[in-house]
This record gives C-alpha cells, structure tokens and sequence, in this order.
C-alpha cells in the first residue's frame, strides 16, 4: 500500500512534537532544531510534488485506518489527491522550506514554538488542501488557523502584533464558527461528512433553502481566509505585524488556500446540486471584480511596504476569485497557475522586504528611499518579483493571467479583461514604484502622510536590523523562488496539462465514483467546453503591456514632482488615504460588522437567485 | 466609524443573516427524522469490529481518529501559542511576588481551603485517571480526563502557593510531556504503517471480551496519549497565566 499520502501530513506534525520535547535538551545546539525544521519541510515538498505528477493521469484515494466506504457510504476519513489540490499543497511545502532557510539568519534567538508552529501550519495546509471530508477539512482549517493567530503574535513586545493578532484570530474565529454550523446543517440533512457522499445524496433531491444556507455558511469561513471583500479587513493588519517570512506564507499560500477551500466545496458537494450555475458565477465574478479593484486601489496608496504587498495580494485574490468564478475549465487552470506564479514572486518580495528589514531596519518606503542603493542583488531580485507581480512575460503569473482573462472573454465578460489589467498595472506599479525608489534612488522621495508614516514606523524588534552583510540563507530563497517563478512559466504545454487537471477537479461524477467506488477515471466529463491553451500574440501584447504599464506608472509617481505645471505638495490620491483609514480602522468590532453584512448581501442574493 | 454607524450596520446585517439562516434552517429535518446512514452503520459495526462498548470512543478514536489527531494538534498548537505570546521577553526580568508586600507576610491560605484543595486532589487524580483509560468501555476518554487530571494539579495551586505548583509542573516537563502525548497519537498512526496498513489502522490485538479495559486495540492506547497531551497543555496554559500575572515582570 502506498502511504505517501498519509506521511505529508503524519511526518510534519511528528517533527512538530519532537521539536517541542527535545528543543529543551539541545540548550545551545539549537541549529539542530532549524536543520530538521527545514528538512522536514523540503521532504514533504518533495513527497508533494511526486504525489502531484502521478495524479496527473487519475485523481488518488486513502482511507484512513483502512476503513473503505460501505454500498457507497463512507464510514473513515479520506484523502483524495488530484494535480490541483497535490500542487497546492506542494506550493505551501515550498514556500515552508524557503521561509524557514530564511530565517535560519533573521531572528536574533528563534524560540522551539517558532519551529513547531511552522510545522503545524504546514500539516494544516496540506490536510486542507488532500482531505475529501468536509468536517476533516474544517479540522485542518482550525490547525492552520490556530497556527497563523500564534505566528502573526511572535513578537509580543509591543502592541501591535498582539492587535494585529487579535484581529486576525477574531475575524476567522467567527468564520470558523459559521462553516461549523453550515457543516451541522448538511449533516443533519445528509447523515454524511464525505463530501463525495454528501454530493450525492443531495444532488437526488432538488435544491432547497437548507442546502443554500449550509453552502454560503461554509464558504462564509473560506471567504473571510481568502480576503475577499468585504471580509479582508483583518489581512493587511496581519501582514503588518507578522514576522516576515510568515507573512510569505499568509500572502503566498494561505489566502489561495481559501479560494480553494471554495472550489473544492462546489466542486465535489454542491455544484450539481444547487445548479442556476449562471447565478453563482456572477455573483463570484462580482466579488472578485470588487475585490481586485478595491485591493489595487488601496495598494497603491500604501507606503508601509508589508501592508503594500498585502493589499496586492487582496487584488490578486479577486482575480483568482474571477477564475473559479467563471465556472470554466480555462478559469480555474487559469487561476491555479496564477495561484503558483504570485505565491512564488509574492514570497520572494516579502523575503527582499524582510532583506531590507533586516539591513537597514525599515519597512517605510519614504523613509528608504534611496537608502538601498548598496543591496544590489536584493534590488535586482525584488525587480524581477514585481516585474513578475505585473504579469511579464514568461512569468508564469502572465500565464495564469492571460487564461483568467481569456476564459472571461469568451463566456460573455469582455469588460473584465481591461479591468483586470488597470489593476496590475496599479498593484504592479507600486511594487515597481517601491523597487525604483529604494534600491535605484530614483525620482523623489514619496512626501511624507504623518498616519501612513506612524503606519510605516511600527517595525523595530523584528530582527537585528543594521547588519552590514546579507547572509546567503537569506537572498538564495528569494532567487530561487523569482527563477522558478520564471521555470515554471516557460514549462510548454503547462495551460494543457492545467486545463485537463481543472477538467477532472470540476467533474462531480467523477470525483463522486472515484472516492465512493475506486473507479479510475481515464476521461473526465468537462463541465463547461475546453478552450484553447495556445498563447497568442494578442496575450503577449496584454501580459507586456501590464509591465510596460505598471513600469510607466512608478516612474511616474516618482517623477511627477518635478514637472513643473504641477503645484508642488499636492499629493495624488489622498481623499483615497481618508477612505484607507476609514475603512481599515483597525477596530475588529468594525471588521466583525463588515462581515455580517457581507455574509447578509451574499446570501440573499444566492437565495433569491436560487430558489 | 462610529460605535452609531458600526451598530446600525451591524443591526442590518445582522437582521439580515439571521432572516437567511432561520429561513433555511426551517428546511431541517423533523425532530427524531434522523436521515443516516453513518449513524445507523456504525451501531451496528462499531462493536464487533473495535470490540469497544462505547461507541463513542470508537468513533473518536478509531473510525475517524485522523480527525482527532487534527484536533489534538489544534491544543497543541494553541498551548504552544500561549508559551509564545506570553514568554519571558527581552528586557523583562521576574521578580517573586513576595517582594511587593516586604512589610507584611502574605496571608495565609484560609485551613478551609486548604483541606478542601487537598480532599479533591486524590480523588481528582483518580477520576482523570479512570476517565482516560476507560475510553473504550463508556463515553469517556483523554480529552475529559486529561481536563480533569490538569485540574488535578490546580488544586495543588489552591491549596499551596503559586510558586509550590511551578515547582510541581516546571515548564520544560509539561512541554516535554506534552510533546510525548502529541507525538505519542501520531506515532501510534505512524506505527501502523510498519505493518503495511493504513494510517491509524487498529493494529493491537482487540481482545476477547466486549467492553473490557484491555479490549479494543489502539483506541486505549490513543486515548492514553491524549490524555497525556491535554493535561500537560492545560498545565500549561495555567501556568503561562499565572506567571503573566503573579510574577512582576518589568524593564531594568
């Protein structure tokens, strides 16, 4: 029997508790402990990625303690593993291994907990993203909750990080509270946890009020991971607190983990079930929209560089939201390359961010310009990662991209593809606009907004900032990662493989026979047609022109003070500032309220829609 | 916003939610229509195939133990969470309680509470005990008794003094315990394995009587482990906030 499935997650909470008993007796070898933290994490990555290509050619099942479903009900806990979820949770390894190498320099003393809650978190994700039981996926969502909450506090001396925390922890908490009830509710309607068999049996009856309750209830959590507007508030406080290389894992992995929560529950439960497909695309594709727009708008008028990067990958999230939205084969690919190609970049530019921490002991771009001059290959890389943040060509981001837009253009949505371009050339530009202005010096320092600067100046015990040296552990992780970034994009016949990986995500009967039955689908249904993968010119010419765009946008922000119609001191965009603060207040009791409307709009339009 | 416009927005989406909610959960099945199958399966297997009379327990532990491997991490990754945030952190020092009153003795716990304390701890022990071996025969098991058996140790707490119940859980035991009984359930999963079986497989030999302590395999095993893991994390979230808050704790 093949237990590959079972040790991705089994080995890294083993190493968790093995940390924990033996950090105390290591006393002063406690290099031990980052050794194996970091090799733990690059053997699941490796285990991940094997799992991922088998399942290329059929989706994998693991019964846990060997219990197989009973004339079609399931009575143990399974993992079923496709390309999809197996390369997610790969990406999670990944970003895992990259940020542990990186902190293996970047605090002054790590604590055992820092080490052991890495490792929860990692055996969160992974069970997350591999388990086919909808309460064994609300288990997994709790540990990496609970995990997130204590790494986003790991610097309790001041008040911020326990506020950013406490933010973060309450806003999930009441997310997690409301996919519960929404699990009790289709227990009590289907007897069934296997999301397979839930699938089934509600499919037999025609949809009514308690089915559409129980889904917007358990996506309710989902949405609130994955940022999604009006329920993101509490994310660019996170990032804004947390250490830097678990802000990689906030931005990179752990907010896509919640979009592919919501796939997955559509997916195998409830897409055939509530059918009106129509109705829940569009209600999907608007949050997205909303979503991209607001975070882009709000990213660009950032100067705190953590919250900056923060709010990009809100707007990021919106577009990935947009492809699964749409319901397509090409949609979903689409957004799963994205999902890869940003995690890789993002990561990388929160690792440059926490570079730039760690030297010159600032996260405030007014305050840096200029002063990175001296970090040269930190420079080059966090280009490259914005360049690849602004959709260039061959990043994979282009790709995934390019698919998102394509696939909306061809089901009715042409207004998404400029939309969605004014955004990463917005989100793009910014990044660009920090990179421009601290590693090249060039045009002028961003004037100084006393809130967003008192925003800026939180950042101070984190690590030991002013070194006159970037050690190596730290500045190959980010490369690598902007490299594969690159690799992954130049993979030919990548859109193909993707689109069959997103076929066989998104057959329900598919997915129902191979979990309930052990079929081996050879040639899933597809859902909605395929589309062509090929890149055409006309894509290059969108994926060049975001950079080109985002580019001209930086240099104009840093520039355009010095041209000499504009009144000097008029800063563009600071009734936008007022909103930021308006809105991102900071009170939870604000957040909380925010979400209950939210949650409100949303599931009276599905109700209406539906039934 | 203000507290007006945060309560008039709330007030909305809060009427709101609750009319979409209540409108579905009017949709639930009658009471006593339970719908099945999981249910009705496992009373009728859980008992020959665990040898496990309380049925319970052999979900928790054995049918869906991988869930419950989840769920311990989840405490021991939240007690883990509390050593962090609340750590002894640079530039703080602690000092005993006693130094804040040098003019006059603290007062003495009252003999009543003593005597109390001291009368529940025996049998708190064995109540915590009993709880998490019997998770076989009776809805109990290591999640209860690791709860009771903490408290166990907090009466120690109530009858003594503060720094007695540290000498009594010093935090690198309590850790190293704890990690015993975390790794302890995955292990046993892992363990499994070696006999070419899947994760969590009850692997022991199950007995030959129904309901006995020695019956039922794994399930006593885990249910052990986890009781373990729950006292000494709830040890250990007690002691956390007792030294936040007993000892002061200062700059300089």
């Amino acid at each position: 029997m093949d237990q590959l499935l079972a040790l991705v997650v089994a080995v890294p909470l083993l190493a968790a508790a093995a940390i924990t008993g033996a950090g105390p007796l290591l006393g002063r070898r406690r290099r031990l402990l980052d050794a194996v933290a970091i090799a733990v994490a690059a053997a699941v990555a490796v285990m991940l990625v094997v799992i991922m290509v088998r399942t290329a050619d059929g989706d994998e099942v693991y019964w846990f303690a060997g219990f197989r479903p009973f004339h079609g009900a399931a009575i143990g806990i399974d993992f079923e593993a496709g390309s999809l979820s197996a390369g997610l949770a790969a990406l999670a390894a990944v970003l895992v291994t990259a940020a542990m190498t990186f902190s293996w320099r970047y605090f002054e003393q790590v604590a055992t907990h820092y080490h052991t809650l890495m490792l929860t978190f990692l055996a969160g994700m992974v069970g997350f993203c591999l388990t086919g039981d909808i309460f064994d996926l609300f288990v997994w969502f709790e540990l990496m909750g609970v995990s997130a909450y204590a790494l986003t506090a790991y610097r309790p001396e001041e008040g911020g990080p326990i506020q950013g925390a406490l933010n973060f922890a309450i806003t999930n908490s009441v997310g997690a509270y409301l996919s519960l009830s929404g699990i009790a509710l289709i227990y009590g309607r289907t007897g069934a946890l296997n999301m397979a068999q839930i699938g089934v049996y509600i499919d037999r009856h025609p949809p009514d009020r308690l089915v559409v309750v129980a889904f917007v209830l358990i996506i309710s959590g989902l949405l609130i991971k994955s940022a999604i507007v009006p329920f993101h508030f509490w994310l660019a406080d996170a990032h804004a607190v947390a250490p830097t290389p678990v802000c990689v894992l906030f931005s990179g992995v752990m907010v896509e983990l919640g979009l592919y929560g919501i796939a997955r529950v559509y997916w195998s439960m409830f897409g055939q079930a509530l059918g009106h497909r129509a109705a829940i695309s569009h209600t999907f594709v608007a949050l997205g929209v909303l979503t991209a727009v607001a975070g882009a708008l709000f990213c660009f008028r950032e100067r705190h560089i953590k919250r900056l990067l923060a709010f990009s990958t809100i707007s990021h999230a919106g577009m990935f939201l947009t492809g699964i939205g749409l319901l397509t084969p090409l949609g979903l690919a689409g957004a799963a390359v994205y999902v890869i190609g940003h995690g890789l970049v993002k990561a990388a530019l929160f690792l440059c961010t926490g570079i730039v921490l760690h030297r010159l002991g600032s996260v405030n771009e007014t305050w840096l310009h200029g002063r990175g001059r001296h970090l040269r290959v930190t420079g080059v890389v966090f280009t490259l990662a914005g360049l690849g943040l602004a959709d260039l060509p061959p990043f994979a981001t282009f790709l995934g991209k390019g698919y998102v837009d394509a696939s909306s253009w061809a089901h009715g949505l042409p207004w998404v593809l400029p939309v969605f371009i004014a955004c990463t050339i917005l989100a793009g530009g910014a990044v660009l606009r920090v990179a421009g202005g601290v590693f090249y010096g060039l045009g002028d320092a961003p004037s100084e907004d006393p809130e967003m600067a008192e925003m800026a100046s939180e950042e101070t015990t984190e690590t030991v900032s002013g070194r006159d040296r970037t050690p190596l552990t730290m500045i190959i992780p980010p490369a690598v990662l902007v490299a594969a970034a690159i690799a992954f994009g130049l993979i030919t016949r990548l859109g193909q493989v993707a689109q069959a990986a997103a076929i066989r995500f998104q057959d329900q009967a598919g997915y129902n026979a191979t979990v309930l039955a052990g079929a081996h689908i050879l040639h899933p249904v597809a859902a909605a047609a395929a589309e062509p993968t090929g890149i055409t010119v006309s894509d290059v010419a969108a994926g060049t022109g975001s950079a080109v765009g985002a580019i001209a946008l930086a240099l104009a922000a840093l520039y355009w003070r010095r041209l000499p119609v504009l009144r000097r001191g008029y800063e563009p965009g600071t009734g936008l500032t007022a909103a930021i603060q308006r809105f991102q207040s900071g009170v939870v009791n604000d957040y909380v309220a925010w979400i209950v409307l939210g949650l409100a709009c949303v599931g009276g339009a599905l109700a209406f829609a539906i039934t | 916003m203000t507290p007006g416009q945060r309560r008039a927005m709330f007030l909305i989406g809060g009427a709101g939610l609750v009319a979409f909610v209540v409108w579905g959960l009017l949709g639930l099945p009658g009471f006593g229509h339970y719908p099945g199958p999981y249910g009705f399966i496992i009373n009728r297997f859980a008992l020959r195939q665990t040898h496990a009379t309380g049925t319970v327990s052999a979900v928790n532990f054995d049918y869906r133990g991988f869930d419950t491997v989840g769920e311990e991490f989840i405490l021991f990754a939240a007690a883990a969470g509390v050593a962090t945030v609340l750590r002894t952190l640079r530039g703080e020092r602690e000092r005993s309680p006693a130094d804040q009153a040098a003019d006059r003795d603290a007062p003495p716990t009252s003999g009543a509470v003593r005597m109390a304390a001291l009368m529940f701890t025996g049998p708190l022990v064995v109540m915590g005990w009993w709880l998490t071996s019997h998770a076989q025969t009776n809805p109990s098991g290591g999640f209860q008794g690791g709860v009771v058996l903490a408290t166990a140790f907090i009466m120690v707490y109530l009858a003594g003094e503060f720094l007695v119940f540290e000498r009594f859980s010093p935090v690198d035991v309590t850790d190293a315990v704890e990690a015993v009984g975390a790794g302890g359930f995955a292990a046993v999963g892992v363990a499994a394995l070696g006999f070419g079986l899947a994760y969590l497989t009850n692997f022991l030999p199950k007995g030959q009587v129904y309901g006995s302590v020695s019956s039922s395999g794994t399930i006593a095993l885990i249910s052990f482990f986890v009781g373990m893991e729950v006292a000494a994390a709830f040890i250990l979230i007690v002691v956390e906030l007792l030294d936040q808050t007993l000892l002061i704790r200062g700059g300089g």
